[in-house]
């Protein structure tokens, strides 16, 4: 049992280690400074994101196209970032949670909060994008309310079915 | 500050205000001559019983001190015999050193100040390790009776050399050898012992890499000038990986990052169990030798505020004796 346990670590651990995203710290204030970038940074999120996102699902073996599925693999990606969250919602068409850290908040401090709320949306799109393509399906949203950009405590996180007529 | 720090501050600064106060409170009451004998009198037994105490504490620290260093002194040699091939260490530095070189140029060439300093801490972090794996190849030809070569040197600039030679004249047991291994694997993976604060201002050189390697990955998307950097780099970083994962993962099962904590703060212990020792022993001999005999009423009114002190500090040794034995139990 402890076994096959730590050989699914492994894997987790190698798949992660090898798609590593670019640290925000940096990133932002060299695109800045350059004043483009932020197309091939995006289309540089969203390869790893399905990477990533596609390996959690072959390593765990979730197959279920569902929420459940999605908010297993949330679990598994911000553990590994070492990122607090805690699940607020989960029903069959809503999946919700909220983070008490984010990696925005690492940015330089000379970094003003309308470009961190630009790259936030370049980053979390992205993840979105590949959750979407990979688990939930073209009638799917996404939403993050930035909070912790302004000074809040927590940002909420939330997956959402569009019912279709 | 964590807490354990600070509620000995707490006891510290309440002990002596205490101590003060009783002090203060002696030296404005009246004594007489045969109160102060009796004070002094037992003021020294106190200290003596204490120092015995103290002293069976400095011994146990030593000898938990001893029994570690016998046994990773027994286990250091296998490392430097198997686990590190001569081959092995020189691939190893080949490849820091060329991390070195491309990272200090990357650091020259870029102006953003972040950027900077992630190319400048992945520079520090593989010159670090190519001095930890320079003092291991060298140790190792000692320990295989070969003749040193200057191979890993002649590719050291002054300023690496002699954090080499400071490294190298660190290294005079055998465990010390350990210590360099699990510091070379601590600097590529970062610490795995549960000093979280430590570890999460820290990051590791394979964590600097991967962000690097990343970053260069979208510069090459900018630029299709850096790709060969990027590609370079990620092949050593993928060796050095496979290399020193395999050394770690040999440390981690030996539990030698956990001996050697455990060794760490036994020395811290002892060294201050050393020092309380040395004034348990001074403050008798001052008060036997100095004071006692000379005691007269007018001496005593003389030395009245040192001896109402030298009491009060016996309280305050009782309260460092059990801070000690508490620390000593969780070694």
């Amino acid at each position: 049992m402890s076994r096959v346990k730590k050989t699914v670590e492994e894997q987790m651990r190698t798949l992660l280690t090898k798609y590593t995203y670019p640290p925000v710290e940096v990133v932002i204030p060299i695109l800045e400074k350059a004043g483009r970038g932020e197309e091939e940074l995006a289309s540089q999120l969203h390869e790893m994101d399905m990477s990533v996102l596609s390996g959690i699902m072959k390593i765990l073996n979730l197959k279920e196209k569902n929420m459940r599925t999605v908010s297993k693999m949330f679990g598994v990606l911000l553990s590994y970032y070492g990122q607090k969250y805690e699940p607020a919602e989960l029903s069959e068409n809503r999946f919700c949670l909220s983070v008490s850290d984010c990696p925005m908040l690492h940015v330089g401090k000379n970094v003003n909060t309308a470009v961190k709320s630009k790259f936030c949306d370049v980053f979390c799109s992205s993840t979105a994008k590949a959750m979407a393509q990979l688990v939930l399906g073209p009638n799917s949203s996404c939403s993050w309310d930035k909070a912790l950009i302004k000074g809040g405590r927590k940002c909420t996180v939330a997956f959402e079915l569009v019912k279709t007529k | 500050m964590n807490r354990s720090r600070k509620l000995l501050i707490v006891i510290l600064l309440g002990t002596s205000v205490a101590a003060l106060f009783l002090a203060w409170r002696n030296i404005t009451s009246p004594t007489d001559f045969a109160d102060l004998k009796t004070v002094l009198t037992t003021t020294t037994a106190t200290f003596g019983s204490l120092l015995g105490i103290i002293t069976a504490g400095l011994m146990f620290t030593h000898g938990k001190f001893s029994e570690l260093a016998s046994e990773l002194g027994e286990k250091s040699p296998d490392y430097l015999s198997g686990t590190l091939s001569l081959e092995k260490v020189q691939t190893i530095g080949n490849n820091l050193l060329a991390l070195r070189k491309t990272f200090s140029l990357l650091e020259t060439q870029t102006t953003v100040e972040e950027e900077k300093n992630l190319y400048r801490r992945v520079v520090e972090k593989a010159s670090s390790m190519y001095v930890d794996f320079a003092v291991l190849s060298d140790l190792k030809l000692i320990q295989q009776g070969l003749a040193e070569t200057d191979l890993m040197i002649s590719g050291m600039d002054p300023q690496l050399y002699v954090n080499y030679k400071k490294e190298r004249n660190q290294v005079k047991k055998e465990w010390h050898i350990l210590v360099t291994i699990r510091q070379m694997v601590d600097t590529w993976e970062g610490s795995k012992t549960l000093v979280l604060e430590k570890y999460q201002k820290r990051t590791s050189l394979q964590q600097d890499l991967r962000n690097s390697i990343s970053l260069l990955g979208l510069k090459e998307r900018l630029d299709k000038n850096s790709k060969h950097v990027r590609a370079e780099t990620e092949e050593i970083c993928n060796e050095l990986a496979e290399d020193i994962g395999k050394i770690g993962k040999q440390l981690h099962q030996d539990r030698i990052p956990q001996l050697l904590s455990q060794m760490e703060n036994a020395n811290t212990i002892r060294g201050k169990y050393f020092y309380l020792a040395l004034a348990f022993i001074a403050t008798p001999l001052f008060i036997n030798l100095l004071i006692l005999p000379q005691l007269s009423i007018g001496t005593a009114t003389f030395f009245q505020p040192i001896i109402s002190i030298t009491s009060s500090l016996s309280v305050m040794g009782i309260a460092f004796l059990l801070l000690y034995i508490n620390r000593i139990l969780n070694v």
